[in-house]
């Protein structure tokens, strides 16, 4: 099949897939970065216990496949009795690993920051979570905008796990997965959502770009 | 009879005082056996040559560092070990840096603020409002919506100082403010640290500025080897110093 034939067959379906993905990435983002900041924080806290958890986190979802991840909640969790649909286990293993990177680049902006500014904090009366709220987390955020926006992109590519299994609606590559089954789509098929996927990227390194002149710490 | 007075806030307590106070780092011994008190409106300084222990007796006194053995009483409080309360009785001392230690993305009157609003629970309206006052004491108040790298570091420091001030503080610890800067800039600096002492501010100043010491100074304590050797009035100290050590120090200095 040619572009146009693929394009005028399969063009809207291309588009909900783009739109899912798109869906899946901003949830899948949106969580990793809420872990990633809690486990952060658990990473620096005085508890021994919650560092000890929170490396475990890390190290864990950092070395562990996405596709094993998904299986293992695909397959293991209905005998725990805990039955998730797709989009929820896809949803979750994408969000799970990234916030484990998130965490590493947060530690990262947050070894820029030095002791100093953090015993002016304690000197001034700020407690712990005042420390974090208003010196570590800003400066760690600002600081790492650029691999947060990296990270984006890794999760958008991370989103198509969801091909593995029979999701509905389906992403970009679960599309290209169904169309080469059903017909010849070839190459092309795939560099429809291959395309796809640039674009995206492209526009969120822009946005990330914009994001990190406007924030970044002048020191 | 002291104890009587204890918690009174009345003025023949000190506003710091440590009571045989050790500290060890590993199997270096610190701080031995350290006793001192600042009264009220009093301008302790502290010199002695490097690695004597003046930095760590001053990040004992706001438990930047934990102490082994001995008291820190702040106006005859002792200072708890941890947590909220220990928050609560550090920000009545406040805290000025060698190097400064400006919150980087914030802007000088946000560094300002932060610990008025924050600590203190001020209004934005009304910490602003003195922030700009404390800003303009210190000479940076035009710089106020820039952020602490665009500063000089005196111009910094003097924020750093506007920082501590905010927060109404029993008294200011300063550690060798002034030994990160250009020469250019350590006289205003030390002009704005005189001034406060004029105002009666109590403070304990690290520092290797002898002449702000001779003219600032109620007293001079001479550290080394992690023990006060001599505490004396500036004028007896400079011009009759009893140890040798004080003595072999002074001379050092005076070669540079
Ligand atoms: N966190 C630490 N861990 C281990 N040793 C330390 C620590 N901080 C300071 N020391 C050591 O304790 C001793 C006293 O250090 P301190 O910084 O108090 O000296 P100082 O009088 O302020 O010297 P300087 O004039 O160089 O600032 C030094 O030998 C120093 O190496
Ligand atoms: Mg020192």
């Amino acid at each position: 099949m040619g572009i146009k034939e693929l394009l005028s067959q399969y063009g809207d379906q291309y588009i909900s897939a783009l739109f899912t993905t798109w869906k899946l990435t901003f949830f899948a983002f949106a969580i990793a970065f809420v872990i990633g900041v809690i486990v952060t924080v658990m990473r620096i806290s005085p508890v021994k216990p919650l560092r000890i958890f929170a490396e475990f986190y890390v190290q864990i979802f950092r070395n562990i496949p996405g596709a094993s991840l998904l299986m293992v909640l695909v397959y293991a969790l209905p005998y725990l009795d805990v039955l998730l649909s797709y989009f929820t286990c896809v949803l979750i293993a994408a969000s799970l690993i990234p916030a484990a990177f998130c965490s590493e680049y947060l530690m990262a902006g947050i070894n820029t920051i030095g002791t100093g500014q953090i015993e002016a904090a304690r000197s001034l009366g700020l407690t712990f979570m005042q420390i974090i709220r208003r010196v570590v987390i800003p400066q760690a955020l600002r600081s790492s905008v650029l691999p947060l926006t990296n990270l984006l992109v890794a999760t958008m590519l991370t989103t198509a796990l969801a091909s593995q299994v029979p999701m509905n609606p389906r992403d970009l590559t679960g599309l290209v997965a169904h169309i080469n089954t059903h017909a010849v789509g070839g190459v092309t098929a795939f560099l429809i959502s291959a395309l796809m996927y640039c674009a995206t990227a492209v526009v969120i390194g822009q946005i990330g770009n914009r994001i990190d002149r406007k924030v970044r710490i002048l020191r | 009879m002291p104890e009587k007075t204890i918690g009174t806030g009345s003025n023949d307590i000190p506003v710091i005082q440590l009571k045989h106070v050790d500290k060890h780092f590993g199997s270096l011994h610190v701080l031995k056996d350290i006793s001192l008190s600042v009264k009220k409106g009093e301008v302790v300084v502290i010199i002695g040559p490097s690695g004597s222990g003046k930095s760590t007796l001053c990040r004992t006194i706001n438990r930047l560092e934990t102490i082994d053995s001995g008291e820190i009483l702040i106006e005859g409080v002792k200072m708890p070990q941890e947590g909220k309360e220990l928050a609560r009785l550090r920000a009545q001392i406040g805290m000025v840096f060698q190097s400064f230690n400006l919150f980087a993305h914030k802007t000088i009157i946000d560094n300002v603020i932060l610990g008025p609003m924050d600590v203190l629970h001020k209004s934005r309206k009304e910490a602003k409002e003195e922030a700009m006052q404390l800003l303009k004491r210190v000479g940076v108040d035009s710089q106020a919506e820039k952020v602490p790298a665009q500063l000089s570091g005196g111009q910094q420091q003097r924020v750093a100082i506007a920082r501590s001030l905010a927060m109404h503080p029993k008294a200011i610890l300063f550690d060798e403010p002034t030994s990160a800067l250009d020469p250019e800039m350590i006289g205003e600096v030390l002009d704005v640290m005189t001034e406060l002492a004029r105002e009666g501010m109590t403070m304990l100043v690290v520092t290797h500025e002898m002449n702000f010491a001779r003219r600032v100074a109620s007293r001079v304590i001479f550290m080394d080897g992690g023990s006060i050797i001599e505490e004396n009035t500036p004028d007896e100290f400079f011009s009759h110093p009893k140890s040798q050590r004080a003595q072999d120090f002074l001379n050092s200095i005076k070669d540079h």
